[in-house]
């Protein structure tokens, strides 16, 4: 094991900011400067930032205490075992899953993009036929899951940051409008601001990444926590700037919409011309593309870990004879990228993504809270300053991210709540059969399964006449009786 | 009265089943806007996803309470 422990610090920061820097930069920012906040997205990326690093110091002390493979799985299981460890991993797996579909559609996006420059006809046909392009791209990169292929983390971080500081420089030449990045002190514009920051969040959760390859990294106890906060400090800074100039060229006065080219891609073109359309395309796709291959992984990993210890079907452990991936559970995640990449929904999507690591984050520091009341001798090399402010103040604003949104009630957002909630929903009466009653008990699951159908008939009925066209009301009404009468029989039955 | 159980047990599961089963379809027929069924419903795209998961699990659910109703009929 002890020559698997390779990498120093600056291979760590690169580690942190690789898994980072990537496709969301050219997703998320449309919607929230078009549609949410305007110039006041940028304190919003700002606010993410320090959410970002109050979180990495609870993985720090975590992942120097722990530092096994598994990351936030390992430490919900220590700190509060089955249970709690199996929620944060479907989460973790969820929120993959998510930014896998999302990373999908800017891919077809960037690419239409490109063409845009050369042969705007060939960019209709790439738009028209985008979720044939999804598939097709997902159906690659599974084979080369598949094959074990490794990517290239070091050199698509090296590209990107090299892209930032051209556009930043190339910024210096051209007259930058003003703008007010402050969000006005009224109760509207603070929601929208921490809407904003909710949706702006994925832009920084890839960090996680770092704590992942914690095992192969030097010294973990000194070099993880340092390259935490160096490369979350290096991350805001670099969003700030891109956002700040991107911002600037492309100001909201001059009538501009999210419709047409992303807001990255038209402030590229509009600094560096015809080339910096084309250079932001071009790192649109490879990071997208490198995003995709990457949760495709991910989420085979956590699937794997999860069936190891038996929470999920054996068969999603099982290793390809010839290279030794987890190809059926490879295979099983892709499904459901292509599912919600193929919708399109890329807000909806930004939201899911966001809420599934918030919910993670949020565990994670109420496991550094529970291991230092459980196990205050674990050999820490990394404390978390002003304990307990900091896991406490990194609960409550995951908590505030993931209620704002909702109360401004943005229908992506609610819409990406509801779902993750009906997720949530499915792990769990899947930890029920699965670990509770090994053996499934069908009278139990026939009582719960009735309870359902009159909880849903009965919302039916309820609700038909508000949300349901006229046309379709005597159906709706029919379908939830059936639903309550069924339910409450299934109820009623006797165990015989 | 059980005969009477059994023979309401059965009805009820078959439409229950045939209601899963015709979720599904729909559900199918919305994710693929086949005979352009998202305009004919109406259906705004942020609201898909959402959408599709609750006929999805409608579905399922009529489905497994359908077969506890009918597999209890034909006893």
């Amino acid at each position: 094991m002890a020559n698997e422990k390779k990498h120093g610090l600056s291979s760590a920061i690169i580690m942190g900011l690789g898994g980072a820097i990537g496709f969301e930069i050219f997703a998320l920012l449309n919607y929230a400067y078009f549609d949410l906040a305007g110039p006041s997205m940028i304190s919003a990326l700002f606010f993410c930032g320090i959410i970002n690093l109050i979180t990495m110091l609870s993985y720090s002390e975590l992942s120097a205490a722990l530092p096994e493979v598994g990351g936030e799985y390992t430490y919900t299981k220590v700190a509060f075992g089955g249970f709690i460890s199996f929620m944060a991993g479907s989460l973790r797996w969820l929120a993959s899953v998510f930014g896998g579909a999302l990373a999908a559609i800017v891919f077809v996006n960037q690419l239409g993009v490109l063409f845009s420059v050369f042969a705007p006809s060939i960019q209709d046909l790439v738009l028209a036929n985008a979720s044939v392009l999804i598939v097709g791209l997902v159906v690659i990169l599974i084979f080369l899951a598949i094959r074990g292929v490794e990517e290239a983390t070091t050199l698509i971080v090296a590209a990107f940051l090299a892209i930032f500081f051209i556009f930043l420089a190339m910024s210096i030449g051209y007259t930058l409008t003003p703008q007010n990045i402050v969000p006005e002190a009224s109760p509207d514009s603070l929601a929208v601001f921490f809407a904003t920051a909710a949706y702006l969040f994925p832009m920084f959760v890839g960090m996680r990444a770092l704590v992942a390859g914690a095992p192969q990294i030097k010294n973990p106890g000194k070099n993880v926590p340092r390259a935490l906060i160096i490369s979350t400090v290096l991350l805001t800074v670099v969003y700030f700037a891109v956002a700040y100039v991107a911002v600037g060229a492309v100001p909201l006065e001059t009538g501009v919409t999210g419709d047409g080219l992303p807001l990255l891609n038209r402030a590229a073109s509009t600094i560096m011309g015809p080339i910096g359309a084309i250079l932001f395309a071009v790192a649109g796709i490879i990071a997208s593309v490198s995003s995709v291959g990457t949760a495709m992984t991910v989420q085979s990993s956590i699937l794997g870990g999860m069936s190891r210890d038996g929470y999920l079907p054996k068969a999603l452990e099982k290793a390809h004879r010839r290279f030794k991936t987890r190809y059926i559970a490879i295979i099983a995640s892709s499904l459901f990228v292509i599912f919600f990449g193929t919708s399109g929904a890329v807000v909806f999507l930004g939201y899911a993504a966001s809420f599934g690591s918030l919910l993670v984050f949020a565990l994670v520091n109420l496991s550094l809270i529970q291991l230092r009341r459980k196990m205050p001798r674990l050999d820490r090399p990394f404390k978390a300053p002003f304990y307990p402010f900091t896991p406490i103040a990194g609960i409550i604003m995951s908590l505030l991210l993931l209620a704002f949104p909702v109360i401004l009630r943005d229908v992506n957002a609610e819409s990406a709540l509801f779902s993750s909630l009906g997720l949530v929903g499915i792990v769990l009466v899947t930890y029920y059969l699965r670990m509770v009653r090994r053996e499934v008990d069908f009278h139990r699951l026939r009582v719960a399964v009735g309870g359902i159908s009159v909880g849903t008939g009965l919302a039916l009925v309820v609700l038909t006449p508000y949300i349901v066209p006229p046309s379709l009301f005597i159906i709706m009404i029919l379908v939830g009786l059936v639903s309550i009468v069924a339910g409450v029989l299934n109820i009623v039955a006797s165990r015989e | 009265m059980m005969e009477n159980r059994r023979i309401l047990s059965a009805m009820f599961g078959i439409a229950q089943g045939a209601i899963g089963v015709l979720s599904a379809v729909l559900a199918v027929l919305l994710f693929l806007n086949i005979l352009e069924v998202q305009t004919v419903f109406n259906v705004p795209p942020e609201l898909l996803p959402l959408g599709l998961l609750i006929l999805g699990l409608f579905s399922v659910f009529s489905v497994i309470s359908g077969f506890f109703l009918i597999r209890e009929g034909r006893r």
